[in-house]
């Protein structure tokens, strides 16, 4: 301040303009430019990250929703079902009948392609099997038109999806280039088309060799139960604990060992928690493996520590005049913590639990070594206390296992399943943001 | 404002309300109260005066034991309240809080509503019985506080919202709501503009009639136009104790003197 031109006292100074800029300050404002630009470029480099992470994953896992089916619509006489049922093989009589009425269909459209039960096999697996359960169980169908939808191998999919192509395709008993040719005709004709894919978000896991029947289902539900266990645990143990450190406990060497090792543990990777789980928990406790009730265990221990930071960040965020003005008044510590600290830290808790939960959502490894994985998902638990209990996988374990998986069908499913699993992170965190926005309070 | 209306006060005395005898308070090594004894009387306002960091109000802390929530804060010695000592282990800090108001320097409502501020208090202590009771008290405390007036409208608005000179008179009705006997008052107007800071002198001249009150001023004017006694605190110290019309006017430490004269501070 004392060397202003202004002041008297000092010496005898070049007055200076403000019309023109010194050296000094042009670099400064240089400076400040340049930053400016590196945050900016820092912010697009991100975002288009992002966007090529979204694009290639909505191009690769779109697919998977939808799917190539064989609509065709005949009547089954009574004539006929009691010849089919009366023979040997009974599922071949339908495939016969299912063959005529294709036949028909192919003909009326004017449309001459020749095919052979082998070709229809490759297309749409076996059909008669589907059919026979069909009329075996609504016997009073016999005799009226019925309408089948019949899911297409993953190969046809392929061939529409622009995985297959004529150039690429290799004759085998998977697929033959002539059948490419009869699917042509038969979308042609109106028979094949594609539809959207209700059993990718209701169905279970299926072999390895037929990607076009897996769906997620199972694995959602399973994630479902361990997100239950985990939100119960976790959320009362961390914030019980961190409410007795922030608030109650004394600041000794003991609580500064436990406050470290909080840290610590929040640092660990979560293929450990995964071994811990397997030793502890189903080696030792013998509780059942592959049970969504372990999973939510082992991801309890990992979510604690996140849980507890945060909770702890937003105790310590109220300022300490709330707490002096409740003591003041002659509240007891209690009173004056669940009173007016903690609601006043409500925001930071939830978003804290929520944001844990979401990352125990999207954990895989430990899932692994406690026999979560995809493969175990085969049908959906047997009521509520089952789903507990009854092994079943989680969705990141589920879409590990397709991506491992050798059919190229499968490799379509994973992108699918990851599209799915971005919808319930985005939806938990969106739930976060509401929350913290509902409860927030200013002082 | 006016200086002399130091000397027209009359001054009554009353019986001793607190009676501290060599107090000594340590944070950790730092020996921050040395041989403090003072007896302060009912009905009366006595200030403590002092430049910073001289302890005033780490002695007012411990008034209500306060200083319990340091945890390195050490308290020894013997604090007598209508002659019963304050840190015997029998004493619940939480009933004595109740029975020794605080009011904060920076004005600190809570963020609830008007009327849940001042309820809070009677509601933990179970001195209302029904809705019609805690309303009346809410509605006395307001007026004691002197803000009854300003928002009898919006009992309802959160305190926050107010003015800092209304929050301030707000924490005030908030502190004689649990009906204390003592008000202790941590430099109430260090934050309030002179208009607020006048309501608020008014109002420890009204609250004088009921209480014992104790107020930690930085401002000597202050002191002197609404305290009868003023104790005048040293590097941990009292060094003078008396009534305030002797302390400003024929002080006896050199200290007070060079301090109330603005030579030290």
């Amino acid at each position: 301040m004392a060397e202003t031109s202004m002041t008297p006292a000092a010496a005898p100074k070049k007055k200076s303009s403000l019309s023109a800029l010194d050296a000094r300050t042009r670099k400064r404002n240089a400076a400040e430019t340049r930053f400016r630009m590196y945050g900016m470029s820092a912010i697009a480099v991100g975002l288009l990250f992002l966007v090529f992470l979204f694009a290639s994953i909505l191009r690769s896992g779109l697919p998977a929703f939808t799917h190539t089916v064989m609509q065709i619509e005949f009547i089954l006489t009574q004539e006929q079902f009691d010849t089919a049922e009366s023979k040997m093989l009974k599922t071949g009589e339908y495939q016969k009948v299912f063959v005529k009425a294709l036949t028909e269909q192919l003909d009326a459209s004017g449309l001459d392609v020749g095919f052979d039960n082998k070709a229809i096999k490759r297309i749409v697996g076996k059909p008669g099997g589907t059919i026979r359960s069909f009329f075996l169980e609504n016997p009073d169908r016999i005799g009226t038109p019925v309408s089948f939808e019949l899911a297409a191998s993953s190969r046809v999919d392929g061939y529409f999806n622009g995985r297959v192509t004529r150039d690429t395709l290799v004759d085998s008993r998977f697929l033959m280039a002539t059948d490419l040719d009869l699917v042509d005709a038969l979308k042609e004709a109106g028979i094949v088309k594609g539809a959207f894919n209700w059993n990718f978000i209701t169905g279970t896991d299926s072999g390895v060799d037929n990607p076009g029947g897996a769906g997620l289902g199972a694995s959602v539900i399973g994630s479902f139960f361990m997100m239950l266990v985990v939100l119960f645990l976790s959320l009362p143990i961390g914030v019980a604990a961190s409410i007795y450190l922030e608030e109650f406990a004394p600041k000794n060497r003991w609580t500064d060992l436990i406050e470290v090792n909080i840290s610590n543990l929040a640092a660990v990777p979560s293929i450990v928690f995964g071994i811990l789980g397997l030793a502890v928990f189903i080696q030792f406790a013998g509780l059942p493996q592959s049970a969504p009730l372990v999973g939510g265990l082992v991801l309890t221990l990992m979510t604690l520590p996140t849980i507890i930071i945060s909770t702890r960040a937003s105790l310590a965020a109220v300022p300490p005049s709330i707490r002096d003005a409740a003591l003041g008044v002659g509240a007891s510590k209690m009173q004056s913590v669940f009173h007016h600290v903690l609601p006043l830290a409500m925001p930071g808790i939830l978003t804290g639990t929520i944001i844990g939960l979401a990352q125990a959502l999207g954990e895989t490894a430990p899932l692994l070594l406690i026999g979560m994985v995809g493969y175990v998902a085969r049908e959906y638990p047997e009521g509520f206390m089952a789903g507990f209990t009854e092994a079943n996988s989680a969705m990141p374990a589920q879409i590990y296992t397709w991506a491992s998986r050798a059919d190229p069908g499968f490799y379509e499913k994973a992108w699918g399943g990851i599209i799915i699993l971005l919808l319930f992170l985005i939806t938990m965190n969106a739930i976060a943001v509401i929350l913290r926005r509902r409860f927030e309070r200013r002082w | 404002m006016d200086d002399m209306r130091v000397v027209e006060r009359k001054v009554d005395t009353n019986e001793v309300k607190i009676a501290a005898k060599d107090v000594q308070v340590y944070y950790g090594e730092n020996h921050a109260i040395k041989d403090v004894s003072v007896e302060i009387e009912d009905k009366t306002v006595t200030a403590f005066i002092g430049p910073s960091g001289c302890g005033k109000s780490t002695f007012l802390r411990c008034i209500n034991r306060m200083n319990d929530t340091i945890d390195i804060c050490r308290v020894m010695g013997d604090i007598r309240i209508d002659g019963e000592d304050i840190y015997d282990p029998q004493v619940d800090p939480v009933q004595l809080r109740a029975k020794v108001g605080i009011v904060f320097q920076k004005p600190n409502p809570f963020p609830k509503s008007i009327y849940d501020n001042v309820a809070y208090g009677p509601k933990i202590h179970g001195l209302a019985k029904n809705k019609g009771d805690l309303d009346e008290i809410v509605e006395n405390a307001l007026r004691r506080g002197a803000i009854w007036d300003e928002v009898k409208d919006r009992l309802h608005a959160p305190g926050t919202g107010l003015s800092g000179g209304q929050q301030q008179r707000l924490c005030i009705a908030r502190a004689v709501a649990t009906e204390p006997e003592v008000l202790l008052m941590d430099e109430p107007c260090s934050a309030l503009d002179p208009i607020a800071t006048a309501q608020v002198e008014e109002l420890i001249d009204e609250l004088r009639k009921s209480y014992s009150v104790v107020i930690v001023t930085h401002s000597m004017q202050q002191a002197a136009r609404v305290s009868q006694k003023t104790a005048f605190f040293h590097l941990g110290n009292l060094v003078e104790y008396g009534e305030t019309s002797n302390i400003f006017t024929n002080p006896v430490d050199p200290r007070t003197e060079s301090y109330i004269t603005g030579r030290i501070g």
